[in-house]
């Protein structure tokens, strides 16, 4: 069986292709496999954002979309990229410069930030320090700053109550996240992301001569549930789209945002649902494992069907109330996280 | 009708005083003059007797509606129309007729005693020019404060342009708080806001994410309605505008309205043919409209372009289709004609009842789906029942009417309680809910649904048996219609959003002397803050959305 996790990270590949070494090649090859990554991503958000989005709503509500330019309307991304680009960027009267222009920075910036460490299968892997998994969540968590300069500069009560429902949602659903994932954690001993996954690859058991392999959401599916519900709200969606509640205060903090600055919040929230769906990939999927197909096409699966979740919930489910939405997270999430993270040290500590 | 009648045993009934002289015994000494309206007798009391005479019909006679208030101007005076009924009998009508001097102009405000006659009376003020005394925030309501005159009064020039520059009108957009020390914060919902459903402005007081005070800013969409049909004949030229009042495709109710009022004027009979193809069109314009207002009721909630708003628009768009077949255009039908109506079914009549015949099959099996997404869904119950809340006698005194009324609890349809068209005829029943919130709200326009369409179907079984020979779709009108000099009437329809009453006075020529429109939505709107004050925003907006307003229909 080939190793799902190749040894060498994609730096010092792209280092020993170009026949550098040391502190150069090191440098060059960071910065190369950084490029190649974030590129990735970027393309998956244009196909994300101005097609699939689109497609994926109209078939969930009986419509066509876009289906004018291109192959089943693919074109419409170069058509999107052209006229969102090329809208007037309005700079309203009062906003607080430079917080006003670095917010929509932060947001990707952020994300993508969180990507280094995950494993993306095939020997696509940029960095993979022991402490993998606290930075990931640290590097998104990030983003909660951008929102808060883009509702606190906007100069506008709509983004500022949106900014403030923004940091609301944001502890509320960060803690059930992050002590969720700490019950993975327990199982794993471990925080280095290559290990996490390498320990899933472990079969768990041996169903008609079919082996299932040892992934965390088969472990522990109470605690991959309770994951995928405060990924939800990380991301900001139904029912946990409190921070931009469209009818409720027009677009929250990004009502005074248009043109790059649009695109670059919008390519934020993308490339943070894949980040959330790579995260719950890494954690409790195997990360890029899986049969017959190779390990990043399975993680590209992955990622893509946690987005599928996203647009699926959008498009049905009703969004709560900011009460309720807090009650949730603090009353309801907190607790179970909690008691999931105890649950699980109490039975590890049995059997070990 | 499966509803029960009002049996004559009922003594509470009886007892009120209904004719014209007992309610004069009734009025004693406040009783002027008397005049006699088609719908109802008149009663001219003083300017300073108003509160005194509403509260005695109210608490003593059982008129509990405040229907309208019609203001108009007179060669020698200013006149304040109260046009009373009551939730209970809405045959017994009454109108109380006010009379001021046409330099003075100042009578006493109706909004103690009836809370409806707040925006009623601003709207006489503001288009008339009547003062009204002890009114709490009289100031003008559909024009801009800075506007010089009263439009519909007889010295008012038409011809000066008036351009309300944002300069001369100090904006009202600009304020952002109220005081200068305080933890509220002043936000503007509107005048262009997803959750306004068109141009409303509803200005809010937030305290953090509660609303300390809402106070909603009508008249973006003014368009003169009276007044364009106080310049157009009563036989042709008045019946393509009710199609704009409530334009979200339920132009055939509205045109009803019209058509009701101006045949009993002037004595119009319909063949009973017609009446069963209004009264056919006139539903399939009421599911149009529901299914518009669940689906933007579900958008309010959901907070995106979701499957329920799609599947809404899906199912309305059927009804659209055949209302197209039926009237030949989709939104502006201009279907009715007095008389009747202006043409018969499509041919072949055999595939048009079969359109509506399915659709009428596959209808059940939506509305299904509808509950499976929205009433049974737990996170829309917990963001709906309970939210804005609109108790009863709240829901009376401000002349709410139609489904929200019925939402409420109040048992009040005039279909059913002032018969027109063929509903008497006709099995279905009046649907209300008793929870007075945003879910009953919704789930009476949902059953509302499943009503008109025994009500279509019943009206197909007819029109296929209906003999070719007989099939008279139009009385004998004649070409111009004058009714006599200062005959006064008020006539009200079933609505989609409610009640919807016109009130005209000839002037002896072929066009009214007065045209007043009583739009549903206009009385509704006014509860809004009502159900708000106190609520979270989210709130706000379902119960903005509950409403189901069409500001085409407010403004007029």
């Amino acid at each position: 069986m080939l190793p799902l996790q190749s040894e060498i990270l994609l730096p010092e590949r792209i280092a020993g292709l170009l026949g550098l070494s040391g502190t150069v090649g090191q440098i060059v090859g960071g910065l190369l496999g950084a490029f190649l990554i974030a590129n990735l991503l970027l393309v998956q958000t244009a196909i994300a954002g101005p097609w699939a989005k689109r497609k994926i709503t109209a078939a969930f509500t009986d419509r066509i979309a876009v289906n004018r330019v291109g192959p089943f309307g693919l074109a419409v991304i170069i058509a999107d990229a052209v006229r969102l680009l090329s809208k007037e960027l309005i700079i309203p009267e009062g906003v607080d410069r430079p917080a006003y222009d670095l917010g929509p920075l932060l947001v990707p910036f952020s994300a993508l930030l969180g990507f280094a460490v995950i494993p993306m299968g095939n020997g696509i892997h940029l960095a993979d320090p022991e402490t993998g998994a606290v930075f990931a969540f640290a590097a998104s968590s990030i983003a909660s700053l951008g929102l808060v300069m883009m509702g606190y500069a906007s100069n506008n009560k709509y983004s500022l109550i949106g900014g403030l429902r923004a940091i609301a949602s944001n502890i509320a659903y960060e803690i059930p996240l992050i002590v969720t994932a700490a019950s993975v954690i327990i199982f794993t001993g471990t925080l280095q992301m290559s290990e996490i996954v390498a320990q899933q690859t472990e079969p768990l058991l041996t169903i008609a001569g079919v082996t299932v392999p040892q992934w965390f959401a088969f472990v522990n599916p109470f605690a991959f549930v309770l994951f995928v519900v405060a990924n939800l709200a990380e991301v900001g969606r139904n029912p946990f789209d409190v921070p931009e509640a469209p009818t409720e205060i027009v677009a929250g903090y990004q009502t005074e945002y248009s043109s790059v600055y649009f695109v670059l919040i919008y390519l934020g929230e993308f490339i943070h649902i894949f980040l959330g769906g790579a995260l719950a990939a890494t954690l409790f999927l195997g990360g890029p494992a899986g049969p017959v197909l190779p390990g990043f096409v399975w993680f590209l699966i992955k990622i893509w069907g946690f987005y599928l979740f996203t647009q699926w919930a959008r498009s049905a489910i009703p969004r709560l109330r900011i009460d309720q939405f807090l009650d949730v997270g603090w009353k309801g999430m907190l607790v179970l996280s909690f008691a999931n993270l105890v649950l699980t040290a109490v039975i590890v500590g049995v059997i070990a | 009708m499966s509803l029960e009648e009002p049996t004559p045993e009922d003594g509470a009934v009886e007892v009120l005083p209904t004719e014209g002289d007992e309610i004069a015994d009734l009025l004693g000494d406040l009783v002027v003059d008397r005049e006699e309206h088609v719908n109802a007798p008149g009663f001219v009391i003083r300017p300073d007797t108003v509160q005194e005479t509403l509260t005695r019909l109210r608490d003593e006679a059982g008129f509990d509606h405040l229907s309208c208030v019609t203001a108009e101007e007179r060669e020698d005076r200013y006149e304040s129309i109260y046009h009373l009924t009551s939730f209970d009998d809405r045959q017994r009508e009454v109108s109380v007729i006010v009379p001021t001097a046409k330099d003075d102009p100042v009578s006493e405000s109706a909004e103690p005693v009836f809370r409806t006659a707040d925006w009623h009376e601003r709207e006489a003020y503001d288009l008339i020019g009547i003062d009204y005394d002890d009114h709490p925030d009289l100031r003008r309501i559909l024009l801009p404060d800075t506007w010089q005159g009263h439009p519909l009064s007889q010295n008012y020039d038409q011809d000066r342009p008036q351009i309300v520059t944002l300069k001369e009108w100090e904006n009202p957009l600009a304020e952002d708080h109220r005081e200068d020390e305080g933890d509220t914060m002043y936000v503007n919902i509107g005048p262009h806001h997803p959750a306004t459903h068109g141009v409303l402005h509803v200005k809010t007081v937030l305290d953090g994410e509660q609303v300390a005070d809402v106070d909603p800013d009508i008249g973006y969409l003014h368009r003169c309605e009276e007044q364009m049909c106080q310049t157009k004949t009563y036989r042709h030229q008045i019946m393509p505008y009710p199609d704009r009042w409530d334009y979200a495709s339920s132009g055939l109710l509205n045109e009803w309205a019209y058509a009701r009022a101006a045949e009993d004027l002037n004595d119009i009979e319909v063949p009973e043919y017609a009446q069963i193809i209004r009264t056919m069109g006139a539903e399939l314009c009421r599911i149009c409209s529901h299914m518009l207002a669940v689906g933007t009721f579900a958008l309010d909630v959901y907070g995106d372009f979701t499957a329920i708003f799609m599947y809404a628009m899906r199912d309305r768009e059927k009804t659209q289709n055949i209302l197209e077949d039926l009237t030949g255009q989709r939104m502006m039908f201009n279907y009715f004609r007095l008389g009747g109506v202006v043409w018969d079914l499509p041919e072949p009549r055999d595939e048009f009842f079969e359109l509506i015949r399915d659709f009428l099959d596959d209808l059940p099996e939506a509305v299904e789906e509808y509950h499976d997404l929205i009433t049974s869904n737990e996170i829309l119950q917990s963001r709906t029942i309970d939210t804005g809340v609109l108790p009863p006698e709240v829901a009376k005194s401000y002349g709410a009417t139609g489904p929200v009324a019925r939402g409420s609890g109040i048992d009040y349809d005039l279909r059913r309680d002032d018969p027109y068209g063929y509903y008497d005829e006709l099995e279905w029943d009046v649907i209300t809910e008793d929870g007075c919130d945003n879910f009953s709200r919704l789930l009476v326009r949902m059953r509302e649904v499943e009503e008109s369409a025994k009500i279509i179907e019943q009206c197909v079984d007819l029109l296929e048996d209906w003999p070719e020979e007989e099939r008279n779709i139009q009385a004998n009108v004649p070409r111009t219609l004058r009714p006599d000099d200062d005959k006064e009437i008020y006539r009200a329809v079933e609505g989609a959003k409610g009640e919807l009453g016109i009130y005209i006075r000839a002037d002896g020529t072929e066009k009214p002397g007065r045209f007043k429109i009583r739009s549903p939505c206009f009385s509704n709107l006014q509860t809004l803050p009502e159900m708000s004050n106190g609520e979270y925003i989210p709130d706000m907006v379902a119960s903005l959305g509950s409403l189901d307003i069409v500001l085409g229909e407010v403004d007029r």
